[in-house]
């Protein structure tokens, strides 16, 4: 009980009482460690010692040296101290591609469904329950199907994609369709407003934000949906690769590949998908609670749908 | 009229547009079922996961609201925890599998390890957003009136944070369920995610759909029955949402 009660003013008495102590505290690297910026860099280094303790303690897993220099070696196309050189780019130029045509199908085939869903009570009333399931449907059972319909190939990872994200779009674009104010939808029926300009200046506005929500989360879905389809399914690709080194008990390479997964999808989602969803909502106010405003675009219930459909 | 839909769907594209083989029908289906639940060990399985997931669950409050509450207390620890938290939505599901592959290999605390990696970040944000939410008047009258700091936590801070750990458990379980099947089905000798995996390997395309159905149907009224004693544990906070 007497450790939380220390942080119940931790937070505000910190920074004015440390401040009045002489020595290391009140020096300027004491208080960049003590600002947000430190704050993170610290955090990070926290987990790469972890990491390494980890490492240490469980010979399976590899230290974060390891790893690093197995995702050198595979990027570099080095040496692995075998017969296998290090192949990033042609597994990774195969995946592209698969989970490209994969997301833009899903999103296109989402939006329909979605504005359908939005816009007619009775479709509503006939697939909602359909698409209830097809939200709990995990991917793995996705990938399983689609390999024995479709065997090994480019098609199961594709068909993936497609199956497992596009549910999503269409939640989320529903969502927004619904979302538009009766209140406005009444008046521009008693005022007459034409169809093309209801839709661009009533319709749109307020489907973007659901819209680039809905974008993101097919591309959180489907990436981890092509590489489970690749796992099981596939004779090249990042998933392929990843489980080459699995069945060879390489488990530095299983780790370094995971790493990549992570890395790449944090790299879109940092540096296309969260710009173009701030863009978007460029004209709105900001959100009212400061934690939410802080996490930004991943507010806390797009990061429980988001994870729904893992 | 919805699951009427469904599976009014599902038995015609089953029957016209694909064929018994390749998508088997709602009947074929519901036979495995059945021939499954004859079978006997099916009662075991859905127990194994369903343990393994509570038992992920566990470690997932015991590390998670702390973390949340330093989080919602702290803004040094808020931007500490801030990136892991927020990062975690977005890994793939097949990255938690992995790493509770390489830690424990095939056995019972992967799926375990895996549940509570998914479900902690989920808590710790709940936990971190309901204590903003703190009347911050009742914990300084509190100490005005000489309250101690343990009958604070007791009567004010805990009974605030409880409701939105709860609602972290709820909101995550969905996730949860399917990454603890994941787990299951790279590396486990038991459970529900061993037997989708058991059914593929035999290219049992009726049991994985079989096994698949039971998995989802479990899911949904768990969260239901999660949704029901939410609302009766933290009855006496209606008025306040009413207000």
């Amino acid at each position: 009980m007497a450790i939380p009660l220390a942080y119940l003013g931790a937070g505000r008495m910190s920074a004015a009482t440390m401040s009045r102590q002489p020595g290391f505290a009140n020096s300027s690297i004491g208080r960049a460690l003590r600002s947000s910026w430190g704050a993170r860099v610290t955090s990070y280094f926290a987990f790469v010692v972890a990491w390494q303790i980890v490492g240490a303690s469980f010979f399976r897993v590899p230290t974060p040296w390891e790893t690093l220099d197995f995702i050198w070696r595979e990027v570099s196309g080095g040496d692995h101290g075998g017969v296998r050189p290090g192949q990033f780019w042609e597994h990774f130029s195969a995946t592209v591609p698969r989970f490209a045509i994969g997301i833009s199908v899903a999103f296109v085939i989402g939006v329909v469904v979605g504005l359908l869903i939005g816009s007619f009570s009775f479709v509503r009333a006939l697939l909602s329950d359909v698409l209830l399931v097809f939200l709990a449907l995990p991917a793995i059972i996705w990938a399983f199907l689609t390999v024995m319909w479709f065997g090994l190939g480019w098609e199961a990872p594709v068909y993936t994609v497609i199956l497992s994200a596009a549910p999503f779009v269409a939640v989320n674009v529903a969502q927004g369709v619904r979302a538009v104010s009766p209140e406005l939808r009444r008046m521009s029926d008693a005022f007459g407003v034409p169809r093309n300009r209801r839709i661009r200046s009533m319709l749109l506005p307020a489907i973007t934000g659901y819209l680039f929500t809905g974008l993101r989360f097919a591309v959180i879905i489907g990436w981890n949906a092509v590489l489970l389809a690749e796992w099981f399914g596939a004779v090249d690709g990042v998933g392929w690769r990843a489980r080459l080194w699995y069945d060879a008990a390489r488990y530095k390479g299983f780790v370094g590949w995971a790493i990549i997964f992570i890395v790449f999808i944090f790299l879109l989602d940092g540096l296309v998908l969260s710009p173009l969803q701030r863009r978007a909502f460029r004209w709105r106010a900001s959100p009212s609670s400061d934690l939410k405003a802080e996490v930004g675009a991943v507010d806390t219930e797009s990061f429980t749908n988001t994870a729904i459909g893992l | 009229m919805g699951w009427a839909a469904f599976f009014g769907i599902w038995a015609f594209v089953s029957a016209v547009i694909l064929d018994e083989f390749t998508l088997p029908g709602p009947l074929k289906v519901w036979n495995e079922i059945l021939e499954i639940v004859r079978g006997g060990s099916w009662a075991d399985d859905f127990l194994i996961s369903i343990s393994k997931t509570f038992m992920g669950f566990m470690i997932a409050l015991i590390v998670g609201v702390p973390v949340g509450y330093m989080m919602g207390r702290a803004g040094y620890w808020k931007a500490f925890f801030h990136d892991g938290v927020v990062g975690a939505g977005s890994i793939p599901g097949i990255v938690y599998a992995i790493i509770a592959l390489v830690i424990f290999g095939i056995g019972f605390q992967g799926p375990i390890l895996a549940v509570g990696l998914i479900s902690m970040p989920f808590i710790a944000l709940n936990v971190a957003e309901g204590l903003e939410g703190v009347d911050r008047d009742l914990l300084s009258m509190s100490t005005a009136f000489g309250r101690s700091d343990r009958q604070a936590l007791r009567h004010i801070l805990i009974p605030s944070i409880m409701p939105f750990a709860f609602a972290g458990v709820r909101l995550s379980f969905a996730i949860a369920w399917k990454v603890e099947a994941l787990t299951e089905v790279f590396g486990s000798s038991n459970g529900v995610g061993f037997q989708i995996r058991f059914a593929f390997q035999g290219f049992s395309i009726a049991g994985v759909l079989a096994w698949t159905l039971m998995f989802i149907a479990l899911l949904l009224l768990i969260e239901r029955g999660l949704a029901i004693v939410e609302r009766w544990l933290f009855r006496w906070r209606t008025w306040e949402q009413a207000a």
